[in-house]
């Protein structure tokens, strides 16, 4: 399982230059001991929003995934090195989590709410919290006005 | 003396009376016949209701951002809450973070739906929300 997503946005560019900064971006990874596992192309498509990078706007971008192993220590290292690469309009590095065994509570939630969980706790709690103000203000304190309204 | 007589005959009447019925109650424990009723589960409970996501053993992906835009309104791009999407805690958290990591990376616009999947199947309906809100 690979420990990290690349997620790269390339800028728009002719086949050859696009397998240059490919290569660029991937040796980075290698050069600081990462293993790439796996490289997905989502394609190239308009963005959703228009990007500036580098003093230029795109619109447009190469879409690509890098599936890596590296230690955590160089992530830091690799995105500062992305940023100064002219061709990567945008990048993000997600951790990726293990799948969590899960069983769907939705028939937990429907309950009426006297009956949930959640509510039953809150009810609780509301219990403590009742006549929290009873504090009476004692005229021999040293003040000698009274300072709440009457 | 006819008093004393009639008491005791009276007390052995009873204890053999509570005797035979002891016995009868522990003769229809030892042997069951087949009319007797069977130990057995609820048979009118209902069946365990799940979100769609579970259902379908998904787990929201932030690359699959034509699933993730099933969630978001065609109109302002906010995501459907739990009461419209019918999904449970976990599923409707994880839908949310997916979304934000799209957005991030520029796979999903943030204040529309992209036009290519307005015409996505409807996975609930807006309109008739779960629980009533005030909107
Ligand atoms: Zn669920």
């Amino acid at each position: 399982m690979p420990t990290y997503e690349l997620a790269m946005m390339l800028r728009a560019m002719p086949k050859v230059e696009l397998k240059n900064s490919l290569l660029r971006i991937s040796n980075a990874i290698f050069e600081r001991g990462g293993i790439i596992r796996d490289i997905e192309n989502l394609g190239f498509r308009p963005l959703p929003y228009k990007t500036s990078a580098h003093g230029l706007v795109h619109r447009e971008a190469n879409y690509f995934v890098f599936k890596i192993d590296t230690a955590t220590t160089v992530v830091s290292d690799l995105k500062e090195e992305y940023s100064r690469d002219v061709d990567v309009v945008r990048q993000r590095v997600f951790k990726v989590t293990e799948e969590l065994e899960h069983k769907c509570t939705l028939e937990e939630e429907l309950l009426p709410p006297a009956y949930r969980k959640e509510v039953q706790k809150m009810i609780e709690v509301g219990k403590t919290q009742v006549n929290r103000f009873t504090h009476k203000f004692s005229y021999n304190s040293g003040l000698d006005y009274y300072p709440f309204q009457k | 003396m006819a008093l004393f007589k009639g008491t005791i005959l009276k007390s052995i009447i009873l204890n053999t009376h509570r005797a035979l019925t002891a016995g009868i109650r522990y003769a229809s424990v030892e042997v069951p016949t087949d009319d007797s009723p069977v130990e057995m589960e609820n048979p009118f409970t209902k069946e365990r209701r799940q979100c769609i996501l579970c259902k379908l053993n998904i787990t929201p992906d932030y690359k699959n951002y034509r699933l993730l835009s099933q969630f978001q309104s065609p109109y302002t791009g906010r995501i459907y809450g739990r009461h419209i999407t019918g999904l449970c805690k976990a599923k409707q958290t994880a839908v949310e973070k997916e979304i934000t990591k799209a957005q991030n990376c520029a796979y999903m616009p943030y204040t529309y739906k992209d036009k290519a999947f307005l015409k996505d199947p409807k996975l609930f309906d807006p309109e008739n929300p779960v629980r009533t809100h005030r909107f």
